[in-house]
């Protein structure tokens, strides 16, 4: 059986990879098979970091031949060095399942040999793992770039979902900080599966069909001197163009010493502001060019919506009872589940305030933005923004370091790093 | 007032929504969550498949899953459970359609928040249910629910295990259901004697090992963790109990 100190090895290399969902696909149990996906996903514990565990995150090695700055298995760097076979991978993976763990695996690994050996290798585990075990619960597997574009195909056909990491949000911070990975040797096979995918589901393909969850990626924030407008330009291309279902983002750590890279860590509070912005494109409705400059940040201060309603003050308040779903989920403090419920009870009676914190919406900042049968509880205009301030100053997010201010543009901060380039 | 106090069943309650509807404030409840007040008569509801089956044929008439939002109503530990559900049948019989849309009227508050807590837990369970393997091979899982969900729980693994066999040991009701890799029911089970696998310490302590490796030690945040992984929950997770090596 598999040691304890080689998974610890494995592990501890694969958990700065963000992706845990287990969500997106409804691939059914086979006779005699042992597993099946559920649609909305499961989490099967949680980390005192509080992420949810959800798949078995490991990497198949961390021997690299790369030496990508940031990374902690990079080539020259001194660490434990460890290697898991196909069927260790499998075993552990039905045992875990088994004890309901988990709900899956994550596979990645580090580039040894070569990528397309190390493809080929990964390929063989989950071919292995749905064939000769039998599994039927969730595969997410990393594509190695550079690998041949055929071996990510065929995987394609055996695992849920699939990722190429982005890490870096453009081709200057690739050169520097990851030379063996280039733009192209992640994009080409990311628009290959994506051409495989929409095919199965124009041709309506049951059997077999190619990554039923799609694909994901991750990109690495405050490691290189990209802004959010720039970084949120990006996910809307990977969202609109090539289809993604999601894009993580990870606030860069300094685990590695490196004189390319900042010492400070990026800070929690600018990562959960993208992870705001990024469900405004997905969910809300908004374009990119709505919230944020191309060159510029986020707020700190106010959450993304709140930032776009400020600006927008001569749309509001609007109406409850009146206003149309779309303007709904663009007051700010209005989730998407309570511009459901505001919908559906109108049709009934009309709502008034009261009605609304029984149902439970958060009033608190969207107060300043409706009306209720004609009514008007909020602060106006100005006084609207300093109520906000106020209220912004308790916010819950703990910051790990300092955080850009709403008027820093982000190349200040690491220009030393783009005179290298 | 009239209480009236029903057996724990679901015919028991439907028997007596038939005997309270008439009532002009009529409580309903079940024996354990019972509070009276001094001017309170306590009627005894002995269950009538009759009354209870006119009730449900009402009920199906005016919206066919009222009766599953009162199953999943009734299995909440909440003490106003029957009450709820008694003036969610009443305001659907008032308004003669269904009226879970009805999203500011209290009654479907209330019996909303009821079950999406029973249907929250079942989703939670359904990742935090914790099997061991056994000397022969079967699974089993100990638990102890806020509500009564071993039936609703049962299936989703039915189906996730294909033909192995297990068990769902709901320790505080002292309930089960075992599947015998074919069918799954539900029997009565006080105590259980568990002999386990010559392999089950060991895959355990490489859980514990992966929970441990898996954390980013650099980003603490356990009121989330205790948020979104309750810590009454924790006695039967195998990562949470024990030193990891």
């Amino acid at each position: 059986m598999l040691d304890a100190t080689t998974l610890e090895i494995l592990t501890e290399s694969a958990k700065y990879d963000v992706s845990c969902s287990s969500s997106g696909s409804t691939r059914a149990n086979r006779k005699g098979g042992l597993g099946n996906a559920s649609v909305g996903g499961i989490c099967h514990s949680f980390t005192p970091d509080g992420r949810c565990i959800s798949l078995l995150k490991i990497l198949m090695s961390n021997e690299c031949m790369y030496d990508c700055e940031y990374c902690p298995n990079r080539r020259s760097a001194d660490v434990r060095r460890a290697r898991i076979s196909p069927d260790e991978i499998c075993t552990l993976t039905i045992n875990f399942y088994k004890r309901n763990y988990i709900e899956g695996l994550f596979l990645s690994s580090a580039v040894f040999d070569t990528p397309d050996r190390t493809m080929e290798l990964l390929v063989e585990t989950v071919i292995k793992l749905r064939k000769q075990y039998n599994f039927n619960g969730y595969i997410h597997m990393k594509g190695i770039p550079r690998a041949d574009n055929a071996l990510a195909l065929q995987a394609a056909k055996y695992v849920d979902r699939m990722s190429y990491n982005i890490e870096l949000p453009s081709e200057k911070s690739l050169k520097l900080l990851a030379p063996q990975k280039t733009r192209d040797s992640l994009i080409v096979p990311m628009k290959k599966l994506q051409t495989a995918i929409t095919y199965d589901r124009e041709n309506r393909v049951k059997k077999g069909r190619t990554l039923p969850a799609g694909q994901t990626t991750q990109m690495i924030v405050g490691a290189s001197p990209e802004s959010d407008g720039q970084i949120l330009r990006l996910t809307e291309y990977l969202y609109r163009h090539m289809g993604l279902k999601r894009v993580y983002y990870s606030s860069y750590i300094p685990v590695v010493q490196s004189s390319l890279l900042p010492a400070k860590p990026a800070g929690l509070l600018r990562e959960h502001r993208l992870y705001q912005a990024d469900w405004l494109l997905r969910f809300y409705g908004f374009s990119i060019d709505e919230l944020c400059e191309a060159d510029e940040n986020l707020s700190a201060d106010y959450d993304p919506k709140c930032a776009w309603a400020l600006r927008n003050m001569h749309l509001f308040p609007v109406e409850v009872n009146t206003a149309p779903l779309e303007m709904l989920l663009r007051v700010p403090g209005i989730g998407a589940k309570s511009a459901y419920k505001i919908t559906e009870a109108r049709k009934f009676c009309k709502l008034d305030f009261d009605n609304l914190v029984k149902m439970r919406i958060v009033i608190k900042r969207a107060k300043h933005f409706i009306t209720c049968k004609g009514k008007f509880y909020g602060a106006e205009g100005e006084a609207a923004r300093a109520a906000l301030l106020i209220e912004g100053s308790c916010r819950s997010v703990s910051e790990g370091s300092e955080q850009l201010s709403l008027f820093s543009t982000p190349a200040t901060g690491y220009s030393a790093l783009t005179g290298q380039l | 007032m009239k209480v009236f106090i029903t057996d724990g069943t679901t015919e028991g309650f439907y028997t007596a929504v038939f005997d309270a509807y008439r009532e002009d404030d009529a409580v309903i409840t079940s024996p354990e969550n019972m509070q009276l007040r001094f001017d309170s008569a306590v009627v005894n509801v002995a269950a009538d498949s009759g009354k209870a089956q006119r009730v449900k044929n009402k009920l199906d008439r005016l919206d066919r899953y009222a009766a599953g939002d009162i199953d999943l109503a009734l299995r909440s530990d909440d003490a106003l459970r029957e009450q709820a559900a008694f003036e969610y049948i009443k305001l659907l019989v008032k308004s003669g359609r269904p009226v879970r849309k009805m999203l500011s009227h209290p009654a479907v508050i209330d019996i909303s928040d009821i079950i999406s807590r029973v249907t929250g837990e079942l989703h939670k369970m359904k990742g935090f249910l914790r099997f061991m393997e056994t000397e022969s091979g079967l699974l089993y899982a100990p638990y102890s629910p806020d509500n009564d969900i071993t039936e609703l729980i049962a299936p989703h693994f039915k189906a996730r295990l294909g033909e192995q066999k297990f068990v769902i040991h709901d320790v505080k009701r002292k309930k089960a259901a075992l599947c015998n890799g074919n069918t799954w029911f539900i029997a009565a089970v006080g105590e259980a004697e568990v002999y386990l696998s010559e392999y089950e310490r060991a895959f355990e302590t490489l859980w514990k090992k992966y929970y441990a490796s898996v954390n980013i030690k650099e980003r603490p945040h356990e009121k989330q963790m205790k948020g979104y992984m309750p810590v009454r929950y924790w006695k039967f997770l195998p990562e949470k109990n024990g030193p990891s090596e």
